[in-house]
């Protein structure tokens, strides 16, 4: 009998490492084309360990993009966090700070959705969560060193390879729509963020979509449930 | 030289990256288990994802550089993404798919 509850979260795991092998291969192969060697590859899959900011920085990099800007788009990206990071707290109000440390490093969208989905039985079980994360990024930093690893193996051009991302950021997205003030969140910051692009220098324009729909989302919201 | 200087950078960026990614993460688990968030604060994060994601994506379709141009190869590879993605939800599937229409379309077009 798994007491503690790491068995469960080896087994929760499986289905994130389906998820996370694939597109760590991919993380790998883009990165050591965008100048990475692959010994920086695993450790940005380490220490960063967010697939979405990841690319964004793989993509910045190979446009001569400068690491303040990277580093501030990877802040913004990630804020989302916060409220994931807050809600397992109050599931975690036992264990101790340095396990909690490891515990949040460790957290990503996917560990924490598969978490939430074990709410009341996972109550003071940081082992569950343990077993469910450690699992989960060994496979995104094995996944990413095997991309670096055989990436002579995969041309840049060839094999629909410069869609990869794009295609990602579209699931990624499609991922987070979850109801129609989503829908038009999307739609605001899809039409806004091309006029800001042509209209202001640099990659100012990702900060200010995110303000500005994430702002008209707010608004939206109230107009609706004043009407209904 | 210029070499050393680039691996240097590439350390700083990395180093940098895995403190912001790392803070929003601690922080609240470590410190504010027992603080609500204000309402319109939660409203608002809700759909930060959303719009970020959009500002990524969107440009890739619509722009070329700073002008404003459709990527007929983008827009139309990007179609049956979107439409997989909504369907089964699949990070991998949608990769695979995209990848695998752009590259035929890259025939045609």
């Amino acid at each position: 009998m798994d007491t503690n509850g790491f068995k469960d979260g080896v087994k929760g795991a499986l289905p994130i490492v389906l998820g996370y092998l694939p597109v760590g291969i991919t993380f790998g192969i883009l990165a050591r084309k965008a100048g990475l060697t692959s010994f920086e590859v695993g450790l940005m899959s380490l220490f960063v360990y967010a697939g979405a900011s990841q690319f964004l920085a793989i993509e910045m990099i190979s446009k001569g993009i400068p690491n303040f800007s990277i580093i501030l788009a990877t802040f913004f990206i990630n804020l989302r966090h916060i409220l994931m990071s807050s809600n397992l707290s109050v599931y975690l109000q036992n264990v101790r700070i340095p396990t909690l440390g490891l515990l949040s490093a460790q957290m990503t969208d996917e560990s924490y959705a598969v978490a939430i989905s074990k709410l009341p039985w996972m109550k003071n079980r940081p082992h569950y969560l343990l077993g469910l994360q450690i699992i989960s990024q060994l496979a995104w930093v094995g996944g990413s060193v095997v991309g670096a690893l055989f990436s002579s193996l995969a041309t840049s051009t060839g094999w629909g390879l410069p869609f990869a991302l794009p295609a990602l950021f579209i699931c990624l997205l499609v991922l987070q729509i979850k109801n129609a003030h989503h829908f038009w969140v999307m739609v605001i910051a899809g039409i806004s963020c091309v006029f800001f692009k042509w209209a202001l220098p640099g990659n100012w324009y990702i900060l200010l979509t995110a303000l500005f729909a994430s702002g008209m989302g707010m608004m939206i919201e109230r107009v609706w449930r004043k009407n209904s | 030289m210029e070499e050393e200087l680039m691996r240097q950078s590439m350390l700083i960026l990395i180093l940098g990256m895995g403190l912001v990614t790392f803070l929003p993460r601690f922080i609240p688990m470590a410190f504010l288990s027992r603080w609500v968030f204000p309402e319109k604060l939660k409203a608002g994060l809700n759909y930060f994802p959303v719009a970020i994601l959009s500002a990524i994506v969107f440009p890739t379709f619509f722009t070329d550089g700073s002008q404003v141009e459709i990527q007929s190869q983008y827009l139309l590879a990007a179609l049956p993404v979107f439409l997989l993605a909504w369907k089964v939800k699949s990070l991998w599937g949608s990769v695979l798919l995209g990848m695998a229409v752009y590259w035929l379309l890259g025939f045609v077009l």
